[in-house]
This record gives structure tokens, C-alpha cells and sequence, in this order.
């Protein structure tokens, strides 16, 4: 789900930028080091704007100067029970994975509905029920979100895709 | 899961109430059942105001370490548990057999979570990685057999068997020297028809810089005939030492429309161990329909269902760019140019094939005389890597610091690489020993000779090649239509066995039926019979050189055990037996042509019953899977059969050649060299002492040779004849004295007078001649005491 969220960051500057223009450094460091972050449990989509920027304090023993900035950030944080869109990114015999953004997510074959089966023709490993619903890779699914689980960086999920209207999606 | 009382408890306890029963439903950490235990604590007596010690019965709870329904309870009330015993068995809704991430991927729950009862971790209940391009996708062993039976099943409907590919120096060479691009837009330059074909992909966060690096690939000759061919029979797979992304880019290569490979990719971000490949990490669970082609076959560990092939080195001198995550090459496979191509070349060529020595005139000769044999090189060393360092890259340690060691040393190899354009040098060494030899006044074929191989002998054999003398470049392998062949076999053998082993237990499944009745279970699942691809190229292989013994002189460089060398191990396992001498039952020599070792000549004298042939030779046998035609591969034969020499490094052998007959034009001392190798043959027989050199001479070889070869340059022309003269005499004498030795000997033996005591009386007036009799004298001495010793 997309969220606007106050964040709060913690920037250090080098004595080698004190000027004038320390400000629109700090700024530009913080888009940097921000959008596109997964946090573990979101991700920071865009910075909307910057709503403060505090007064640098130099830290003592380095010369640093450290600046408190807080900022409006658009982010997406995937919740268990969600309903999501991906894309499939590979399929093996186990199940497939699928990719919601930055959210790398599994569909174990329990999780898959029984008419879908695994099968390799053409050497391109899919899932299919020979009729109308094929998942290979570049497939777009709909799933939803059984369990989900934050490391240092990264995220990881489980999805099921054995509900009714969950699956590979017409395009 | 089956619950165990943990070995913690004070046993005996005793079950004082029992919670639940069959069929229940149970939580995590509800109890299963009362008990009490006695054990000893310190209580405070008010009245002596002492601790005293004190038996005393406590109670508390077996709880179940995980939730799901009661199948069996095995303790009753009162019951006296001793020791720690299996007390009830819980079905669980999820075995978490499949975990994603730390999360099992069938019922989403976190694998890390842990209570105080937990004695198992759920992460350990799912700990095989199967999957190619993702390591957080783990399975449990029986999830594993599962699959790997699936696949096999599958597999089998479609008649075809895993093929793993190693992708750097098997089917592809790659190399970051921007030289080749500048070739490939110039289109003068003499390489510019062998690089036309290369391809290029840029990795952008890669190497120095982090600009990202260009990549030049070119495919081995004959790649996309040979993945057709080979899809047909096999399910490929690649497995690599490169990264992940440089992976996938060989992969939009050689298989643009992903058809082949699909994304059966892995690559070392995802193997697991730095610097050794295993199958388990793809086939855990068995590897009987298996087949690897990699040109390294210490990785593997030498598993017996690797097809070695030859490593593929287009781009000169760069190796493999990847490696250096592996362990380090011992040595590197020089090749002399194969006989066959350069004769091909020969014929178009107007220069005479330097390849075979006897067209060349006078004139060559004088400016040639210290060339190196045409057409070879020596033995490269790589990195000459000591048993030590070896040991400690294989023991694979790989925590953080020797990765970060080694990928910063792959980045130093590649930013070295794009720095010093390793193959620009040598096309400008090239280049200036072209010109060297166009402005030298001789004839342009003796000029071409040197420009061909006499100034660079550490270049790749190529360049050696005076038609081809001014690219770097060659398009020359064929290496992948014989591996196709093999594969192809390979595949047909084993389900020509399947087939056959099938038909068997159907026999015997109708058999079986017949006095039992159908209630007969079925017999073990086919699938559980399979052949086995190994055992299968085992014995294909090893009937390829079986009968063979082989002798190594001069290609395994020194200070290597020759029986642990790549070569050899690789020539046992087509069933070569590989010694360390010459001997009696030596069938074939493999030696370097340009140097005629002791065992050359140990095998020369043996005439025609040992094949002296090249390294190639092995490599054609390798690669074609049959014993191939020596005939092509022969070397040192000018001396054994017409009398010419290999340009030999060696002075003795040299001046008794007869090529030197121009010089000392003596038919006498032809015929006498012929006597005296007849005659050292029967004593040698006599004797039976065909292996007299000994071990350590063997080692030896290489340096004492390199030493004669120093020696004999300059010996040769200016007291040449006189020198020889002299040892031919010597060697005259000391032969016939040694064949008088034999004789006196039987005479000793038989009339037993005193003949030794008047040798030293008949002494000439030549030292040598007294010396040697002397020798013959006190030898004589010895054999007769020893036979009145018998």
C-alpha cells in the first residue's frame, strides 16, 4: 500500500562542503541516499518535499557537521493479506517467483491452484492449465501476500495465487 | 514430529496426569502431559537457623514444541520415564519442507520465530538449495528427492540427460582488452577476419571505476551447431564462476531467444562456495543422469561424470578472466599447433612447413641453427603454484576477507588487462619481428622462419606459423564437433542400457506376477533403477586408451608429480596407464618436440615398438573419444627412421646425427654408429637392464638438458669435428671393451683363469682405452666373484 509518510533522517556533511551552498548539498545527498531505499519494511518511493532541515552540529573529534532533516516521502509497504500485481521473473519446479516492485516474492506450488501444472515444453518451464492461464517468466500476476518477512535491505514474501480472481492476469 | 523429552530433565520423572489424548488438536507450548521429579534443594531450618539439604518432589508440564493434531501418545499415568524416549507423535498442518526467505513458502510463517521449548529450529528442517538463480529458496530432503524424481521422470519421457556447461574457456573465451575493438573497426588490420566476430556487452557496475567494462566474447567455432545439436539430447544448464550478470549477458549470447538455457543459469553469486564447483548444489539428491563439459577438471574434483574438454583460448595470453576465483591452474595446456592443420597450411602457403625439417636447404640452416623446433612452444608456466598455495585456495576460506581479496584481485587482473593490452604487445612484437626479418638480407623464407618463431617462442604456437605469421588471431578450433559426437554417444549408450535394463525387469515383473497374484506390490519404481551416466562414461571412457602406458618426458613441468598432473589424471580416466619411467611394457612417450629428453632416447633405442608422439596426440584421443592415428603426431622420428635430426638441443646426440655428415663427411662413421647402437642393444638385452635411468635422472631432465642445450651452441661449429671425432672414438672403444667384458665373463665363468689379472698388463698408450679397460677389468672381477659365490 502507498502511504505519504513524515520521515526523519540523520546527514553528515565534510568541513570540505561548509559554504554557501552546504544547504542544497545536504538536500541533494538526502535524495540520494533516500529514494529507492528499502528500509526492510517499505520502500521510499519519492521525497515530496523537505520540511525541515535542522541546524548543523559539528561532532566533535571529526568535524563533521551533523544536520537532522526531516521530509514528506511517498512510500509502499506491502502488508500481509494484500492483494499485489507482478511480474513473474522465473519459474521452476517448485513454484515461481514474481517481483512486486522491490518486493521479491515466492508462489510455492501449494499455493498454486491445482489445474495449473508444471511443465516444460520448449524448453521455457511454465505453469499451465492448457487452456487459457499460462505463467512463464514476464507473466503479470495478481497474488496475495500470506507471509512477509524484512531484512537489512531487503524483502521477502509469500504469495498465493490460489483464490478466486488471484492469477495470471489478461493483457 | 516426533517429541522426545529433552536429555536436560532430572530423571527418573514420573507421569503423574496425562493432557491429552489421540486426535486432539494441540498450540504451540501446550502441555502434554504432568509430571514430577525429585531432585535435592537447601532449605532453611528456622529452628537451627542452618541450610540443610533436603529431598523434595516438584511438578511441572511436558510441553509440545510445535501445534497440530495428536496421532500417538506413548506415556501413561504413573508411568516412570529413565531416560529421554519418544512420548507422542504431533502431525503438523505445514511441515515447512519449503522455505522462502526465512518464511515457509507453503503457509507464510516466519522460520526464525523460536519459544523456549523450540529443540529443533524450523530453519533446519528445509536446508538443500536447488534452485539455479536464487539462494533464499530452500527445500527439505524429501522435498528434494521429490523434485529430483520429478525431473527425472520427465527427463526420462523425453529421452534426454542434464548437461551442465561451464561457460569461460569451454564454449566461449572472453577478454576486457579494448585492442580488440580498435581491430574490429579497422579493417586492415591482419586480425580484423578473426575478431569480426566477436561479440561485445558492457557491465555497467563493474570493474574500475564503476563506469562499467566492455566484454568481448567470442564464441568457440561451430557454438550454435553444437547447443542445437546437444539440446536435442540434453537439458543444458549453465554453471560458472562468473557473476550473475555477466552470466546472463554469455547467456542472451549464445541463446538469444532463451530457449536453450532458459533460466537454468548459475553463477557464482549463487554457488555457494568460491572455488569449487559441486554437483549437489544443482542435483542434490542424485546425479545418475548427469553429464559437466568443463575445460577445468580440478574443480570438479575430477567427478566422474565430467567430459573434460580442451580449454578454448582465442584471445592469446588472457586466459580465463574469471578464475581467479578458482584454484590456480598448475599449468597451463601448451599445444604444439597440430601437425595436421599446419600441413594443410603448407600446401597453400609458399613457403616450405617448417613443421616437417627435412626441405630446408644449407642456407637455412646457418641463420636457422638455433632455432627452436618450428611450431612449438615450451611448456608454459602460469602461475607456477606450489602444492602449498594450492592446498590453501582449495580449502576454500570463504569468509568475507578472501572474497573481498579475491574480487579486488579480479579487478586488478581486469583493470591490469585494460591497461596493458596484453594482446596489442604481442601483436606489436609481432609486427616488429616481421620487419626485423623483412629488412635481414636473406632469402624470405629463411626470414620468415625467424620471423615465425625464432625471436618469440613464448608466444602462443599460432604465431609461430610463418603463413599466418603477422595475426595474433586464429579461428582454428574444432574442438565442439567432436564434443558433440561424444555427448551424442554418451546419450545414446545410456538409454541403449535403459532400454535393456527395462525390458529386464519387465520380463521379470511378468514372471513375478504370475504365482503371486495381483496383490503383488509393484517392484521399485524404474526410476530408482536408472543407469548411471557416470558409470556409463567410465567405462566408455576408459576403454578409449586401455592397453596403453604412457610415459610423460618433458610436458609436466618440474617439480610436479607427474602421476597427480592434469594430463595424467585426465589420460587414467580414459584408461591409460600412466608411468613414471620407460619400461618394458611402454606403448606410447609423450614428448615435447622440441627436446630430446633421456627418455626420448631410452625410447628411441626401443625402435618402433614405443610411439614417441606430442602432447596432441593425447588431446586428439581426449577429445575423439578413440584412440586416434599416431602416425600424424610422431615426433623425433627424423632421427629414428631417415637419419635427420630435430633441431635438438642436445650436442652429443646432434653431432652424431648425420645431418652433420655435411660437416664431417665421413660414410665410415655411419656405419659404425649403427654398429654401435646394434651392439649396445644386445647388451642391453644381455643385461636386461633396460630401465638404467633412474628416478631421479627423470626429474632432472629438464634442467640438465637446458644446460647441454646452452653448451652445444657454441660447441658446435668451431671444434665440432674434432670433438666428435674424439667421442666417437671414445664411444668405439668403450663398447668394444665392454662387449670383450662379456665375453671374458662367460670365459670366466667357464675356465676360471685369472684373465683379469693381465688386463692391466696389456694397457695401450690411450688413456681412455686403459680407463675403460680398467673398468671392464674390475667389473669382470665382480661378476666372477659373484658367480663363485653362487
Amino acid at each position: 500500500m502507498f502511504f505519504v509518510k513524515t520521515l526523519e533522517h540523520r546527514l553528515t556533511l565534510h568541513p570540505s562542503y561548509f559554504s554557501a551552498q552546504s544547504q542544497a548539498y545536504i538536500e541533494e545527498q538526502l535524495y540520494r541516499e533516500q529514494e529507492g531505499k528499502n528500509t526492510g519494511t517499505m520502500l521510499i518511493i519519492a521525497i515530496i518535499d523537505i520540511e525541515d532541515v535542522s541546524e548543523p552540529k559539528v561532532v566533535p573529534g571529526s568535524g563533521l557537521a551533523q544536520y537532522d532533516v526531516s521530509f514528506r516521502a511517498i512510500v509502499w509497504r506491502p502488508f500481509r493479506g494484500e492483494v499485489v500485481d507482478g511480474l513473474v521473473s522465473s519459474v521452476i519446479s517448485g513454484g515461481f517467483f514474481v517481483d512486486v516492485g522491490g518486493l521479491a516474492v515466492f508462489v510455492s506450488k501449494a499455493l498454486i491452484p491445482p489445474q495449473l501444472k508444471f511443465s516444460v515444453e520448449g524448453s521455457a518451464p511454465s505453469y499451465t492449465d492448457n487452456v487459457d492461464q499460462t505463467i512463464e517468466r514476464g507473466t503479470q500476476v495478481r497474488l496475495r501476500i500470506k507471509g512477509i518477512r524484512a531484512e537489512m535491505g531487503q524483502m521477502y514474501a509469500i504469495g498465493s495465487i490460489r483464490e478466486d480472481y488471484l492469477g495470471p492476469l489478461m493483457q | 514430529m516426533r517429541l522426545y523429552t529433552p536429555a536436560g530433565l532430572k530423571y527418573p520423572i514420573r507421569v503423574t496426569k496425562v493432557l491429552v489424548g489421540r486426535d486432539d488438536d494441540i498450540e504451540t507450548n501446550s502441555p502434554l502431559f504432568r509430571y514430577s521429579y525429585t531432585t535435592v534443594i537447601e532449605v532453611n531450618d528456622p529452628d537451627t537457623r542452618e541450610y540443610k539439604k533436603q529431598e523434595t518432589n516438584f511438578y511441572a508440564e511436558f510441553e509440545s514444541e510445535v501445534e497440530g493434531k495428536v496421532t500417538s501418545i506413548n506415556v501413561k499415568e504413573k508411568q516412570i520415564i529413565k531416560e529421554p524416549i519418544a512420548v507422542a507423535e504431533i502431525e503438523e498442518p505445514c511441515k515447512h519442507e519449503v522455505q522462502f526467505g526465512g518464511m515457509c513458502a507453503n503457509c507464510g510463517k516466519d522460520m526464525d520465530e523460536t519459544t523456549y521449548s523450540t529443540t529443533v529450529k524450523n530453519t533446519e528442517r528445509a536446508t538443500i538449495n536447488t534452485v539455479h538463480g536464487h539462494t533464499k529458496l530452500l527445500v527439505s530432503h524429501e522435498e528434494a528427492s521429490r523434485a529430483d524424481d520429478e525431473a527425472k521422470r520427465r527427463l526420462i519421457k523425453s529421452r534426454k540427460l542434464s548437461l551442465v556447461v561451464d561457460l569461460d574457456q569451454t564454449i566461449i573465451h572472453a577478454t576486457v582488452d579494448p585492442t580488440v575493438a580498435e581491430w574490429q573497426a579497422d579493417e586492415t588490420n591482419p586480425n580484423h577476419a578473426a575478431v569480426k566476430g566477436v561479440r561485445k556487452f558492457q557491465l555497467v557496475d563493474d570493474g574500475p571505476g564503476g563506469r562499467g567494462t566492455w566484454y568481448y566474447i567470442k564464441l568457440r567455432p561451430g557454438l550454435s551447431d553444437f547447443l542445437q545439436l546437444v539440446s536435442q539430447y540434453y537439458e543444458l544448464h549453465i554453471y560458472t564462476m562468473a557473476t550473475r550478470a555477466y552470466a546472463e549477458e554469455i547467456a542472451k549470447l549464445v541463446d538469444p531467444g532463451r530457449k536453450l538455457f532458459a533460466n537454468r543459469i548459475l553463477s557464482r553469486d549463487e554457488n555457494g562456495s568460491m572455488n569449487s564447483k559441486s554437483l549437489k548444489r544443482l542435483f542434490p539428491v542424485d546425479t545418475k543422469m548427469v553429464v559437466i563439459i568443463d575445460d577445468r577438471g580440478d574443480v570438479w574434483s575430477w567427478s566422474p561424470n565430467l567430459v573434460k574438454v580442451s580449454a578454448y583460448d582465442f584471445f592469446v595470453g588472457i586466459g580465463d578472466i574469471n578464475s581467479s576465483f578458482l584454484p590456480k591452474r598448475p599449468e597451463l595446456e601448451a599445444r604444439p599447433t597440430n601437425p595436421v592443420k599446419a600441413a594443410n597450411k603448407a600446401i597453400d602457403g609458399p613457403t616450405p612447413d617448417v613443421g616437417s625439417d627435412d626441405t630446408r636447404d644449407g642456407d637455412d640452416i646457418s641463420k636457422s641453427g638455433d632455432l627452436d623446433t618450428p611450431g612449438s612452444t615450451p611448456p608454459v608456466m602460469n602461475g607456477k603454484v606450489s602444492a602449498v598455495d594450492r592446498m590453501v585456495s582449495m580449502a576454500g576460506n570463504c569468509d568475507e576477507d578472501s572474497m573481498k581479496e579475491k574480487s579486488d584481485e579480479q579487478d586488478e587482473t581486469i583493470a591490469a588487462q585494460l591497461a596493458d593490452r596484453p594482446l596489442l604487445q604481442k601483436q606489436k612484437i609481432l609486427d616488429a619481428a616481421e620487419e626485423e626479418a623483412k629488412t635481414s638480407p636473406a632469402v624470405e623464407a629463411a626470414a620468415e622462419l625467424l620471423a615465425g618463431n625464432g625471436e618469440e617462442p613464448e608466444l602462443s604456437p599460432s604465431v609461430s606459423h610463418p603463413k599466418y605469421r603477422h595475426n595474433l588471431l586464429q579461428d582454428d578450433d574444432t574442438e565442439l564437433e567432436n564434443l558433440g559426437r561424444s555427448l551424442r554417444d554418451i546419450h545414446q549408450a545410456y538409454f541403449d542400457d535403459y532400454d535393456r535394463d527395462r525390458a529386464a525387469v519387465k520380463g521379470s515383473r511378468v514372471a513375478e506376477l504370475r504365482p503371486d497374484g495381483p496383490n503383488r506390490k509393484r517392484p521399485l519404481d524404474d526410476i530408482e533403477n536408472i543407469p548411471d551416466a557416470a558409470a556409463i562414461m567410465t567405462s566408455m571412457k576408459s576403454r578409449v586408451l586401455s592397453g596403453v602406458h604412457l610415459v610423460f618426458s618433458g610436458v609436466v613441468p618440474l617439480g610436479v608429480n607427474p602421476l597427480n598432473h592434469d594430463l595424467a589424471i585426465w589420460a587414467r580416466s580414459f584408461g591409460a596407464n600412466v608411468q613414471v619411467k620407460v619400461s618394458r611394457r611402454t606403448t606410447h612417450l609423450i614428448s615435447s618436440p622440441d627436446r630430446r629428453t633421456a627418455k626420448v632416447r631410452q625410447a628411441l633405442k626401443k625402435g618402433s615398438r614405443i610411439a614417441i608422439v606430442n602432447q596432441n596426440w593425447l588431446y586428439a584421443c581426449f577429445s575423439q573419444w578413440k584412440k586416434v592415428d599416431e602416425e600424424p603426431y610422431r615426433i623425433h622420428v627424423e632421427a629414428a627412421m631417415s637419419g635427420k635430426p630435430g633441431v635438438d638441443t642436445d650436442d652429443d646426440m646432434q653431432k652424431y646425427s648425420p645431418s652433420t655428415a655435411r660437416e664431417d663427411s665421413g660414410a665410415l662413421f655411419d656405419q659404425s654408429e649403427e654398429d654401435w647402437s646394434e651392439i649396445r642393444g644386445e647388451l642391453d638385452d644381455y643385461l636386461g637392464s633396460e630401465g638404467e635411468e633412474s628416478d631421479a635422472e627423470s626429474v632432472r631432465t629438464e634442467s640438465t638438458e637446458a644446460e647441454a642445450g646452452g653448451s652445444g651452441v657454441n660447441g658446435t661449429d668451431e671444434n665440432g669435428q674434432s670433438r666428435l671425432q674424439k667421442r666417437k672414438k671414445e664411444a668405439l672403444s668403450r663398447t668394444t671393451s665392454l662387449t670383450n667384458v662379456v665375453e671374458a665373463v662367460v670365459f670366466d665363468a667357464v675356465s676360471s683363469t685369472s684373465r683379469p689379472a693381465d688386463d692391466p698388463g696389456g694397457q695401450g698408450s690411450k688413456e681412455e682405452v686403459e680407463e675403460d679397460d680398467l673398468e671392464a677389468a674390475l667389473e669382470a672381477e665382480m661378476l666372477k666373484q659373484a658367480d663363485e659365490g653362487d
